[in-house]
C-alpha cells in the first residue's frame, strides 16, 4: 500500500481523540539534536474544523482485534485498514518536523494481534525517534491497555506525555460498550504510570542524571453521551482522577454517532456544549476551589445547558450572595461569577492600596455582564433587579443570548478547539474567559 | 510645526530622540524618510544617523526605563506604521520623565498605544513560528519563503536556531526582501532577492502531498467551520502554507 493511502487512514481514524495539546515540557535541543519543545504550545495549522494542528496525531495501526460499539476502528465495522512499520512513521514525523510543519509527535494506535505486540511497534516508533534521530520534539504516547507494565515503563523513558483512555465513566458502561475491555486494565497502568512519575522526580533530585519519566505529565479522555451516565458520575470521576493519580488533564470528548447500536444512544450531532460544561466544570475544579459534589449531587446532577456551571452554581447557592468585593477574601471572590482568577488576584491586589468603586471593576478584568447580579461594591448594589433567583436567572439568559448571536454560536466547544496552550493560573483567562 | 525624518533604521530613528533631546526641541512627528507625505507648512530637519548617539539612547532607555519599555520600542519599530517614530518617541520621553513604572499607566493614551502595538507584532512573531513552512531544495537546503504583515523575520530566529541546529535553512521575507541565512553554525540577516526559480529537492513533493493529505483528513466533517478556520488563520497568511497554497 502506498504510504500515502496509509497515512489517510490512520490519520482519519485518529481524528476524535480531542487532545492536541503539546504544551508542559520545555526541552532544550541537545547538541546536534534535532528539536526542542516549547514550553508554550505553538498551533502550526488550523483545520477545516478550525481546530489547532500542533501534533501529527495518528495511530499507528487501526486493525483492531476489539469491537467497542463506539468506534469506527471496531473488527466488526468494514472499513480500509493500514498499518505503519516503525521506520515509516519515523520518516513521516521527522520530515514534517523538519519543514515545520508540526510540533512532534500524538501517537495511538488500535489493537493488532495483542496489546503487547501493539505496544513494541509503538515502542520501536519513538525509540527511533529518540536514539537513532535525535529527535527532541514532542511525543505523546497513548498506551494500549492491557499491555504489560515494562513497555509502559521503557516508553515512558521516551515521551514526553502518556495516557490511556478511561474512556467511560463508569465499570458498566465499560462493560456495554466495550465488552473485551477491562476497567482493571484501564486503571493499572494509570496508576504505574503515575508512581513511575513520582519516582522520576524523586530520583532525579537525588541524582541529575535520572531519567525524566514523562515529564509532561499523564492525562486521559472519556467519552461524553455515548452512555447513560451523568455529568455528577463524570465529574466525581474526573475528580478522583486528579486527586489519585495527579493527571494532567482530563478530556472530554462529545461522542460523534459513528454506528447504530441499540447499546447506542441515537442522536444526530455530538453533545457539544455539553462538553463545553464538563470542561468548565473541570475548570472549577482545578483552579476554582470548588470541589465535586458542591457543582453537581443526587438532587441535581446535570448542567444547564444554558447557563455556565458557576452561574448555575452560584444561583442554587445565593443566600451566599451578595459578596462585597471590598472584604472578600480570595476563596470567595473566586466564586463570585464573572470573576477569574486573574481578576480576584487584581482586586486583592489592588485594594490595598483603597476600597474599589463600582468602576474600577471593568478594569481590573471582572466580567460585569455576570458579576453584577452576585456582589455589592461599598455597600451598594448594582444589579438593578431584584436579587431573586428567578430574575438573575432570567437577565442572565438574556445576556448570554445576546452575546451568542454576535458570535453566531461558536464559543460552542470552545475547549477541544485550543490546544492546553496555557496551563498555569495566570493565563488562564484568556482561554476560559472569566467564569 | 516640527517634523524630524531619519533615514528608517532603528538606529536612524534613535538618533532623531537623541537630537531632540540635545537641542532642546520637541518635534511633533518624527517619521522615516519615504514614508511622509509632503506637508508645506512644517518646518522640516533631515537626521544624519549616528550610531554613537543611537548607542547612548539605547542604554539610556535600558538603564534609566527598563529592558521591557527597550523590547516595545524595537518591536513598534517593526511595525513600521507611519507614525512609530512619533509614538515611540512621546511613549519614552513619559518613561525618563517617570521611569519604569509608567508602563503600569495604561490608562496614557501614549503607553496603551504602544503597548497594543507592541502586543501585535509580538503576536505575529509568536504564530509565524508555527506557519513558516520549509522546503527542502537541492543541496540539502530547508528554505522558507514568508510575507509577514510586520517586519518579525528578525524575531524568529532565536527560536530556529534552537530548533534546528543541525539543518541549512533561509527564512525568507519576499515582500521586504530580506532573508535569514544559516549555515548550521553561523547565522546572518541581509537583503535577499530570488532571481532563479528555486529547484525542490527529489523528496520535497512526496512530504508536501503527505502533509497536504494530513492536513484534509484531520478535520472532522461534521464540525467544519469555516469562519473559525479564519479566524484563528487569516487568509492573509495562506499563499505560503503547503496545506492551503496552490
Ligand atoms: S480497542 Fe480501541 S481501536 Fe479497538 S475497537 Fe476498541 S476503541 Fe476502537
Amino acid at each position: 500500500m502506498e504510504l500515502l493511502d496509509k497515512l489517510k487512514i490512520l490519520a482519519d481514524a485518529a481524528k476524535y481523540d480531542v487532545s492536541c495539546s503539546s504544551s508542559g515540557s520545555n526541552k532544550k535541543n541537545k547538541k546536534d539534536g534535532l528539536g526542542n519543545s516549547c514550553y508554550s504550545g505553538i498551533c502550526h495549522s488550523w483545520a477545516d474544523d478550525g481546530r489547532c494542528i500542533s501534533l501529527l496525531k495518528i495511530l499507528f495501526t487501526n486493525h483492531c482485534i476489539y469491537d467497542c460499539t463506539y468506534c469506527i476502528n471496531r473488527v466488526s465495522n468494514a472499513v480500509p485498514r493500514a498499518t505503519f512499520t516503525p521506520d515509516e512513521l519515523v520518516d513521516i514525523t521527522i520530515n514534517f518536523y523538519k519543514r515545520n510543519y508540526i510540533e512532534g509527535l500524538f501517537l495511538s494506535s488500535a489493537v493488532l494481534k495483542n496489546p503487547n505486540y501493539t505496544m513494541e511497534l509503538m515502542l520501536e516508533a519513538v525509540r527511533k525517534l529518540r536514539e537513532q534521530e535525535n529527535f527532541n520534539g514532542y511525543i505523546h504516547l497513548k498506551a494500549i491497555p492491557g499491555a504489560d507494565n515494562y513497555l509502559i515503563e521503557r516508553a515512558g523513558k521516551y515521551v514526553d506525555r502518556m495516557s490511556v483512555n478511561i474512556e467511560f465513566p463508569s465499570e458498566r458502561s465499560l462493560k456495554l460498550l466495550a465488552p473485551q475491555k477491562e476497567r482493571e486494565t484501564i486503571i493499572r497502568p494509570m496508576s504505574f504510570i503515575s508512581s513511575k512519575i513520582i519516582e522520576g522526580i524523586e530520583d532525579k533530585r537525588k541524582y541529575k542524571k535520572a531519567f525524566d519519566f514523562v515529564p509532561a505529565g499523564q492525562t486521559t479522555q472519556l467519552i461524553v453521551g455515548a452512555t447513560p451516565d451523568n455529568d455528577a458520575n463524570i465529574l466525581r470521576l474526573s475528580e478522583a482522577l486528579y486527586k489519585r493519580f495527579s493527571l494532567k488533564r482530563v478530556y472530554y470528548s462529545a461522542y460523534v454517532p459513528v454506528s447504530s447500536h441499540p447499546n447506542l444512544p441515537s442522536i444526530s450531532a455530538p453533545p457539544l456544549v455539553r462538553e463545553h460544561r464538563l470542561y468548565q466544570a473541570d475548570w472549577l475544579l482545578r483552579f476554582y476551589g470548588f470541589n465535586a459534589h458542591e457543582l453537581l449531587n443526587e438532587t441535581h446532577q446535570n448542567f444547564d445547558i444554558d447557563l455556565d456551571p458557576k452561574c448555575d452554581w452560584a444561583l442554587r447557592n445565593i443566600h451566599l450572595f451578595p459578596v462585597e468585593v471590598n472584604y472578600a477574601d480570595y476563596e470567595l471572590l473566586l466564586r463570585i461569577p464573572g470573576v477569574g482568577v486573574k481578576s480576584a488576584r487584581r482586586i486583592i491586589a489592588s485594594r490595598r492600596f483603597g476600597s474599589l468603586d463600582y468602576a474600577d471593576l471593568n478594569k481590573l478584568g471582572v466580567v460585569l455582564k455576570r458579576a453584577r447580579y452576585f456582589i455589592t461594591c461599598k455597600g451598594r448594589y448594582y444589579g438593578g433587579i431584584n436579587m431573586d433567583v428567578h430574575s438573575i436567572k432570567e437577565q442572565l439568559l438574556i445576556n448570554a443570548k445576546n452575546s451568542r448571536s454576535l458570535d453566531s454560536g461558536e464559543q460552542v466547544s470552545l475547549f477541544s478547539l485550543y490546544p492546553d496552550l496555557l496551563s498555569t493560573g495566570d493565563k488562564l483567562s484568556s482561554i476560559t474567559g472569566e467564569l | 510645526m516640527l517634523y524630524y525624518f531619519y533615514d528608517g533604521s532603528f538606529d536612524g530613528l534613535l538618533t532623531a530622540i537623541y537630537q531632540a533631546y540635545y537641542r532642546g526641541e520637541t518635534p511633533s512627528r518624527i517619521v522615516a524618510a519615504g514614508d511622509f507625505q509632503e506637508s508645506l507648512l512644517a518646518e522640516k530637519v533631515y537626521i544624519r544617523t549616528e550610531t554613537e548617539q543611537s548607542q547612548r539612547v539605547y542604554v539610556s532607555i535600558q538603564t534609566k526605563i527598563s529592558r521591557q519599555a527597550l523590547r516595545n520600542v524595537f518591536y513598534v519599530y517593526l511595525s513600521e506604521l507611519p507614525d512609530a517614530g512619533t509614538w515611540i518617541y512621546e511613549y519614552l520621553r513619559l518613561g525618563w520623565k517617570i521611569g519604569k513604572e509608567f508602563d503600569r499607566m495604561l490608562s496614557d493614551g501614549r503607553v496603551l498605544r504602544v503597548h497594543k502595538i507592541s502586543q501585535r507584532v509580538n503576536g505575529e512573531r509568536h504564530r509565524m513560528m508555527g506557519l513558516i513552512r520549509f522546503r527542502c531544495l537541492e543541496g540539502n537546503i530547508y528554505y522558507a519563503p514568508i510575507s509577514p504583515q510586520y517586519n518579525i523575520v528578525g524575531l524568529v530566529i532565536p527560536h530556529f536556531l534552537d530548533r534546528f541546529p543541525g539543518q541549512n535553512w533561509i527564512i525568507h521575507d519576499v515582500n521586504r526582501k530580506i532573508g535569514v541565512f544559516y549555515n548550521g553554525e553561523t547565522w546572518s540577516l541581509g537583503d535577499m532577492d530570488l532571481e532563479n526559480e528555486i529547484e525542490l529537492s527529489n523528496g520535497e513533493k512526496l512530504y508536501q502531498s503527505l502533509w497536504k493529505e494530513y492536513f484534509k483528513s484531520i478535520a472532522i466533517k461534521d464540525r467544519v467551520n469555516p469562519k473559525l478556520q479564519k479566524r484563528n488563520l487569516p487568509v492573509r497568511y495562506w499563499r505560503f502554507l503547503i496545506e492551503k497554497g496552490q
